[in-house]
């Protein structure tokens, strides 16, 4: 849709959204294994909404702000990338404007790692988790946290659509230091 | 009435009419009830792939025509314990399994499916013993890796036993008539008094000429009949291999019985000779000769008289065309009878051909019937004498191109002398064929390759074979020559779509995925439910990466045939790429359940294994895998990484060793060989692998990556950060990206134990 999407240092700024989910390829959706839970929803909008690939169902919330999505593993997995669907052309002052993402090892010591402010969004938004050092291109964590800290037009609830989380593919073969890249060691590297 | 209506119901199935015969078999089983009846019932029901049919019509049945069917139909049904329990009755261990070497056949499958490898291979080898031309059990055998090698299994004496099948045709044919000839003798009597008044004057007629002869062609027409009845059996059966074989099974257990009266019988009234020649009449001689019997009988007691006198015209070989095939009765003499005779022989040769579609072997309990008996000697004998001429060649050759391999043999047996030839050319190519398919089994490919090679051009360049030589290319992991060779196959044949499922993981080695889809979609066109087709299309998914599309794929096509061991090792990788590794293990292992000998299900769980951290697990399923392919250098990798985490790194290696040897193409071993030196602390020896690596493969990343961590170890950092330069330039992923840049950051840090490495 829209062309301009501005991003700051600490905090972002995002004046649209895409309408079309496109990925890197090394980077797989990492949602199915964990287990997802909200503060609080509206009956029949809960958070079963956020993860059915329907872009027409939504997660209300129905409680004080701010609205919290949580997500935990069973393990610590490298996190790349949350998307988020969100469309103020339908849900206007249900649009969350201003989100915080936090990570940590459960709900007693969760640490703000990213924010970000959404202006009139319409569409998939890519929050990038990644830090400017190399070495900060993941988050290895046990628990994320999405924050919706205000909407548009200070709305009370919120409305979100769709989120969908992303990290990086293991290696295939297992206990190895590097991946492999050339065709030669791919061809060789696995029986079918 | 009931003659007509068994006649009627051959003529269907012979001509590909089964809701036809259905009906008509059921009318006649309605006002005939008899075992009989009900045998050929099922067999239309199993011809229209009705086997739950076939298994409620044969419940309890006890002749072993119908235990056969019964267990063939309990097997398509999957219901193995009663398959079983009917060829093989727990109450009756010395009974004979029924149809000899395809009821063998049959349970050696049981057996095998039932987890009984030694029994199976028991069977299967009994099954070839008893006809060498079932190439379906020396297949089994081979997969179940106890083939003895195709010289042993595929000689000389197989020839002979082949030749001694097709000539003595009296007692195979005559088998085979045998149950015909009970129906129709069966069906006469329900005529009356006719069949039974035919039968005294028929014996007596016997007794006017050559006594002695009688049995002996009678048994030759038999055999010779059973024999191509055989080979119209094939051509009748869509129904699964243990039905063809049913074919080889049909002759010989009835021919042994009667060789020896045989050979010399034929030979004595017959002018030219050839028992064989019985063979092509004694098919068209059964049935309708006795529904003409009939008739004729009113007509005439002269007839018989006559016979006497017209059998032996026949006999000195008057050039009667071979009723079998043709109407051509052109026989010299008495040519209005005989041709009466032969009118009923075609069809009763058609009739015939129905009849053996059954496979039916009740001839072994049932030849009882004389004086029906007596009536098909006649009618074959004159038809043997009639095939002598040069017109019988060709009546064979119809009724038995229907079976190619049969053609030659019966085409020889005219000739007996050229029937040795026939038989061992055939015994030459199954032998080839037989010892390239043991190699391939035993992945000693290369040897394969050069067996089929020594196949004549015609032979080599078929669908099967050219399969096969794809295969092999794959196994040695030459997919571009796997590609080729498969190609070529299907141009030779389009419609075939065996070894399909692995062409389609050749395209997918070789990432070609507009062949690959274009492949998928060929083969779901061109049947929607064969399993490979199905397997094709997963490939094609999950080379795009989209493993849940690719995995239901999979699962498709395990529904389609749960015994398609290929299909659950392919639904093994997909679980394993979306990580679900419990259901990785069971499909793995429903694999091995189907295949013990299946080494990708093997290798499979190993990979499972080694990355839940189970190595002692991952070692032993790698080794298993090792065991069945010991030339695979990819496996002899994974031994090596499974010993080297292990901490068994000697052991390690010398495999490593092993696999560089294998297949000099293979980088992978050379490069876990240095990763083992490396953490061994062998810097030196590691880096001189690795240079030596970097000639071969030069834009491999993790070659450089790790050669930069090797010489940041040494503090040689000029050294390293070049190398790690060279690791990013060639665009590794994300992951590597990061740990290298880390790396190099930490480069002017003293060196402390990184994670990433």
């Amino acid at each position: 849709m829209a062309t301009e999407s501005s991003e700051g240092e600490e905090e972002g700024k995002i004046t649209s959204g895409n309408h079309v989910l496109i990925v890197e390829d090394d980077l797989r959706e990492l949602g199915k294994k964990a287990a997802w839970s909200v503060s609080s929803c509206k009956p029949g909008n809960g958070v079963g909404s956020l993860r059915d690939d329907n872009l027409e169902t939504y997660w209300q919330s129905d409680g004080a702000q701010p609205h919290l999505v949580n997500i935990q593993f069973q393990k610590k997995v490298k996190l790349q990338l949350v998307v988020l669907y969100v469309d103020f052309k339908l849900d206007e002052s249900y649009t969350p404007s201003k989100i915080s993402i936090r990570s940590g090892d459960g709900f007693h010591n969760l640490k703000e790692i990213k924010t970000m402010e959404l202006i009139k969004p319409s569409g998939w938004v890519y929050v990038s988790l990644s830090g400017n050092d190399p070495r900060e291109t993941f988050v290895n964590t046990f628990m994320l946290q999405i924050a919706v800290l205000s909407n548009h037009l200070n709305g009370r609830d919120t409305h979100v659509r769709q989120i969908k989380l992303y990290g990086p593919r293991p290696n295939p073969i297992p206990h190895q230091p590097f991946h492999f890249t050339s065709r030669e060691f791919i061809t060789y590297s696995c029986v079918r | 009435m009931e003659a007509i209506l068994t006649d009627c119901v051959q003529n269907s199935l012979h001509h590909f009419m089964y809701r036809n015969a259905i009906f008509i078999c059921e009318r006649l089983c309605a006002e005939f009830p008899s075992e009989t009846n009900m045998q050929l019932l099922a067999g239309c029901y199993l011809h229209d792939n009705q086997s739950y049919a076939a298994y409620h019509i044969l419940k309890g049945m006890q002749m072993a025509q119908s235990r056969y069917l019964f267990a063939l139909s309990c097997f398509q049904m999957d219901l193995l314990k009663e398959a079983e329990a009917a060829l093989c009755p727990a109450n009756e261990p010395g009974a004979e399994i029924p149809n000899g070497a395809a009821g063998h056949y049959l349970l050696g499958l049981i057996y095998r499916y039932t987890d009984r490898r030694k029994s199976a291979v028991h069977h299967f080898k009994q099954a070839l013993s008893v006809d060498p031309l079932m190439w379906a059990a020396y297949e089994e055998l081979c997969v179940l890796g106890a083939a003895e090698e195709a010289t042993a299994v595929f000689g000389d004496a197989a020839a002979l036993c082949i030749q001694k099948q097709y000539l003595s045709h009296g007692s195979a044919s005559q088998s085979l008539n045998m149950p015909n000839e009970d129906r129709s003798a069966v069906s006469a009597r329900n005529f009356g008094p006719g069949p039974d008044d035919a039968s005294p004057r028929q014996l007596k007629h016997m007794q006017g000429n050559n006594l002695r002869d009688i049995p002996g062609n009678y048994h030759g027409a038999a055999a010779v009949q059973s024999s191509n009845g055989g080979s119209s059996n094939i051509s009748f059966y869509n129904t699964p291999s243990p039905m063809v074989s049913q074919l080889s099974g049909v002759a010989p257990p009835p021919l042994y019985r009667n060789v020896q009266p045989n050979v010399p019988n034929p030979s004595i009234p017959i002018a030219d000779s050839s028992p064989r020649s019985t063979v092509n009449s004694t098919i068209q001689a059964p049935r309708r000769k006795f529904v003409d019997e009939g008739k004729l009988r009113k007509i005439s007691g002269r007839l018989f008289s006559d016979s006497g006198p017209r059998r032996s015209t026949r006999l000195s070989g008057d050039g009667g065309a071979n009723a079998n095939v043709s109407a051509t009765m052109a026989v010299g003499n008495g040519t209005s009878n005989s041709s009466k005779y032969f009118g009923g022989s075609k069809l009763s040769s058609m009739a015939f051909r129905a009849v053996t579609v059954r496979k039916g072997q009740s001839w072994t309990n049932e030849n009882i019937d004389e004086g029906i008996r007596n009536e098909n000697f006649d009618d074959s004998r004159s038809n043997s004498t009639l095939t002598t001429s040069s017109s019988s060649p060709s009546g064979d050759t119809r009724s038995l191109e229907q079976e190619g391999a049969v053609i030659p043999i019966n085409a020889d047996i005219m000739n007996g002398s050229r029937s040795i030839s026939g038989a061992s050319e055939i015994m030459d190519l199954l032998r080839t064929l037989g010892e390239g398919y043991r190699l391939s089994c035993m992945y000693r490919c290369q040897e394969a390759l050069d067996v089929y090679l020594k196949l004549p051009q015609k032979h080599y360049n078929t669908g099967w074979v050219l399969s096969q030589v794809g295969k092999a290319y794959f196994e040695l992991v030459d997919y571009l020559e796997a590609d080729w060779a498969f190609s070529l196959a299907r141009q030779a044949s389009p419609y075939s779509l065996e070894g399909m499922d692995m062409y389609s993981t050749v395209l997918y080695h070789l990432k070609e995925d507009m062949k690959l889809s274009y492949l998928a979609q060929e083969l779901i066109s061109t049947d929607r439910l064969a399993p490979e087709s199905w397997c094709a299309m997963g490939n094609c998914y999950s080379l795009q990466k989209d493993h849940e599309t690719a995995l239901r794929n999979f699962q498709r096509s395990v529904q389609l045939n749960p015994r398609f061991a290929y299909a659950h090792t392919l639904c093994g990788h997909e679980y394993v790429a979306l990580e679900d590794f419990d259901n990785g293990i069971k499909s793995y292992q429903s694999a091995l359940r189907v295949d013990t000998r299946h080494y990708n299900s093997w290798y499979g769980l190993g990979m499972i294994y080694l990355r839940q951290e189970k190595y002692e697990f991952s070692e032993h399923h790698f080794r298993m895998a090792f065991q069945i392919n010991p030339y695979s250098s990819v496996i002899m990798c994974y031994l090596g990484i499974a010993l080297h985490v292990l901490k068994r790194n000697d052991e390690a290696l010398v495999i490593m060793e092993k696999a560089i040897l294998a297949d000099k193409k293979n980088p992978l071993p050379m490069y876990q060989k240095a990763n083992i030196l490396v953490s061994l602390e062998k810097f030196d020896e590691a880096l001189e692998v690795l240079e030596e690596l970097k000639e071969y493969i030069p834009r491999e990343s993790s070659v450089f990556a790790l050669m930069g961590t090797i010489y940041k170890r040494h503090n040689m950092h000029e050294k390293a950060m070049l190398h790690f330069g060279l690791a990013l330039d060639l665009k590794p992923p994300a992951t590597d990206v990061a740990a290298i840049k880390s790396a190099i950051e930490k480069l002017h840090v003293p060196d402390e134990l990184e994670e990433e490495m």
